[in-house]
């Protein structure tokens, strides 16, 4: 009856081993990179380690509990990013606050973009575009016919339209053209600067250093990575050189890095929901915003609680 | 690709046979650890590799095998058949033929590179003397006719979209209508991104394939995308007819074992390869060398023949 359950013991590593090697590969099969599963359960196990079990406990449903309670932390915020808020002290101040999208190619940025802007027209914010993906063709076109709908959905108050778009074309140094846009928004008392860049590969240097290039010279008040809740292992890649290509690209001692996450196409990937922890896991920063959609109104914030359960399941 | 290191890695792995000093279950088991972990680290299916592992398994039967028999050269020769089933569904990619339109559908997740990819492919066949053209049928994501169009100009490919009519449906029918009067050989239809959570959109896809009847349907798939790779391409291929692969973004650090795994869900060969993201990015793939060179070694290469 009572086979299974072993009490008063205490556990050792070599107990937890066959658990924890289970809840890796379950880990990964939900799509967490291997590197991060792997160090997860291997902080869970060394949590346990040496403490005693419960008297109806067995040492799986042990393990399983901490790593619940582990994964839970994670994903939970330390630190709030809270856009309208700070946005808000931003313009008590008299300037506009600035926040800059970045990623590889593909996941989302510009769609992104868009709809964080419909959210804070939602909210009464008056918002400038900058379109630095001056590479990608089609790119400044994309934003411009988010422009027009967002400001078809919301039309303009006292004479001034919601939303507009800086841009200059292609082919144009990034870092300049955001300049401009953000001084061309302190002139005319726009709120916030959201600005767009171009997808690039981590280990891409010229592209990276551009980007580096952009963040220290335009100083934005946040830093958002787009990364797509599809991708694997790369996560972890993708997150470490994106901050290290801002530290070592910005020659200045207190480099700004990424502040925090946009977390896209989470509606694609039923229960793989792995790669919002490989994402916490690497950078210790807030997922912010979670994309469900391609529609405006797909933008989410993160529910640790349901990421967690599906990872569990 | 998947190659260079998870080769070297499966390489020592396989070389571990030639250390020890008995073969044994042990020895095996400590192998296709080895391998395994590479394989997911690469971003492989964990079905898929769980498959390979049960496979090996289930081919070495130690009590069973007769004295005299080379254990490791029978290991590493059902190491090597699995990993070859990875990438090669033992089929043959669609060869478009001279002097007839060949339709070519692009279809694939949002943001894979279909865009992108389609006008690569475009110039492909143009550099080698086809009359070559493309169709925009994605009416939904921002930007994209004008995407397609500055790229087809820039590479002085004819095109065709519209900025007025929403229906995509229509806009390929029309195109490819177009195109197939004026005898082009290589027709190219860009379609939108899309994915199977959304039946309104796979349906959407269906009836573009019906309406443009490819000769066939391309799967774009990102080298980043991780474990959700094979439901996704499983269920493009039961809506389609896919018919290849096209694995993008491998000039980055992505070793693209997760977009192998659509090779096994589609049944379909990767053809050709993205490197980067301009137009002559663009590689073609032949699954037999690829596999040589996955384990880089020439003699592991006759074992596939036995
Ligand atoms: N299903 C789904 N699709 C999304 C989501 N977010 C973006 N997309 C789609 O992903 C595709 C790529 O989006 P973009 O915003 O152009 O991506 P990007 O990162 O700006 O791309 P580049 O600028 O070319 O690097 C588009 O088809 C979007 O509609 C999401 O949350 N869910
Ligand atoms: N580095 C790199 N980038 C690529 C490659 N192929 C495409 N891209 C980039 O990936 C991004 C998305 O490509 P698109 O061609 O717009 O993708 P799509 O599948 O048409 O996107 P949707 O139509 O929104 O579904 C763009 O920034 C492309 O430049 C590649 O092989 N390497
Ligand atoms: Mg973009
Ligand atoms: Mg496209």
């Amino acid at each position: 009856l009572f086979k299974g359950l072993v009490g008063g013991k205490t556990l050792t590593l070599d107990d937890m081993a066959p658990s924890l090697e289970k809840l890796k590969d379950h880990l990964i099969g939900k799509n967490v990179a291997s590197d991060v599963a792997g160090k997860i359960c291997d902080s869970v196990g060394a949590k346990l380690n040496g403490k005693v079990l419960g008297t109806f406990q067995t040492v799986s449903s042990t393990v399983k509990a901490a790593l619940e309670e582990s994964l839970l932390t994670l994903l939970r915020p330390r630190r709030q990013v809270d856009v309208l808020r700070e946005a808000l002290e931003a313009k008590r101040q008299g300037r506009p606050f600035i926040v800059t999208f970045c990623g590889v190619n593909g996941v989302g940025k510009s769609t992104n973009l868009a709809k964080i802007c419909f959210w804070l027209i939602e909210n009464d914010m008056r918002v400038l575009i900058a379109a630095c993906d001056t590479f990608r063709a089609g790119a400044v076109e994309q934003l411009r016919t988010h422009v027009r709908h967002l400001n078809a959905l919301h039309p303009p108050k006292n004479g001034k339209a919601f939303v507009e778009l800086y841009e200059k074309g292609y082919g144009k140094d990034a870092a300049g053209v955001a300049a401009e846009a953000i001084s061309f928004a302190k002139d005319s008392r726009q709120d916030i600067v959201l600005v767009d860049t171009a997808g690039r590969m981590q280990d891409n240097a010229p592209l990276m250093r551009s980007l580096a290039k952009l963040i220290r010279v335009n100083n934005p008040d946040l830093v958002l990575f787009v990364g797509e809740a599809l991708v694997g292992n790369e996560a972890v890649d993708q997150l470490v050189k994106f901050n290290t290509n801002l530290a070592d690209f910005s020659d200045e001692s207190n480099p700004h890095l990424i502040d925090g996450i946009v977390l896209t196409k989470f509606d694609t990937i039923d229960d793989k929901v792995g790669a919002a922890v490989s994402m916490a896991y690497i950078t210790g920063q807030p997922i912010v915003f979670v994309g469900t959609g391609q529609t405006y109104t797909d933008l989410r914030s993160l529910d640790s609680e349901a990421v967690v359960s599906a990872l569990m399941n | 690709m998947v190659l260079a290191e998870l080769g070297r890695k499966i390489t020592t792995a396989l070389r571990s046979l030639n250390n020890a000093t008995v073969i044994n279950e042990e020895v095996l088991n400590a192998m296709l650890k080895e391998i395994c972990s590479a394989l997911l680290e690469a971003d492989v299916n964990v079905r898929l590799v769980k498959k390979l592992r049960e496979n090996v398994r289930g081919a070495i039967d130690f009590d069973e095998m007769a004295a005299g028999v080379n254990k490791r050269r029978m290991i590493q020769t059902t190491v090597f058949q699995e990993l070859v089933k990875l990438v090669d569904p033992g089929v043959k990619a669609y060869q478009p033929v001279k002097a007839k339109p060949n339709v070519i559908m692009f279809v694939g997740l949002q943001g894979s590179g279909k865009t992108t990819t389609c006008t690569k492919l475009a110039y492909h066949y143009m550099k080698k003397g086809w009359k070559t053209c493309l169709v925009c049928a994605d009416t939904f994501r921002a930007g994209a006719y004008d995407q397609l169009k500055q790229n087809a100009t820039k590479a002085r490919i004819p095109f065709y979209g519209s900025y007025t009519e929403i229906d995509p449906v229509i806009i390929a029918q029309d195109g490819v209508e177009m195109f197939r009067k004026e005898n082009f050989e290589i027709i190219i239809v860009d379609t939108s991104g899309r994915h199977k959570q959304e039946d309104s959109l796979f349906e959407e896809m269906l009836q573009v394939s019906n309406a443009v009847d490819p000769d066939n349907i391309i799967f774009v798939m990102d080298a980043t995308i991780g474990q959700a790779c094979e439901s996704q391409a499983r269920a493009f291929k039961e809506k389609v007819d896919v018919g290849s692969v096209i694995i993008t973004k491998l000039d980055g650090h992505a070793k693209g074992g997760g977009a192998l795994s659509a090779v096994a869900a589609t049944q379909s060969p990767v053809i050709f390869i993205g490197t980067g993201e301009h137009i002559d990015d663009l590689e073609p793939f032949k699954t037999k060398p690829f596999i040589s060179k996955l384990l880089g070694m020439g003699d592991i290469e006759g074992l596939v023949e036995k």
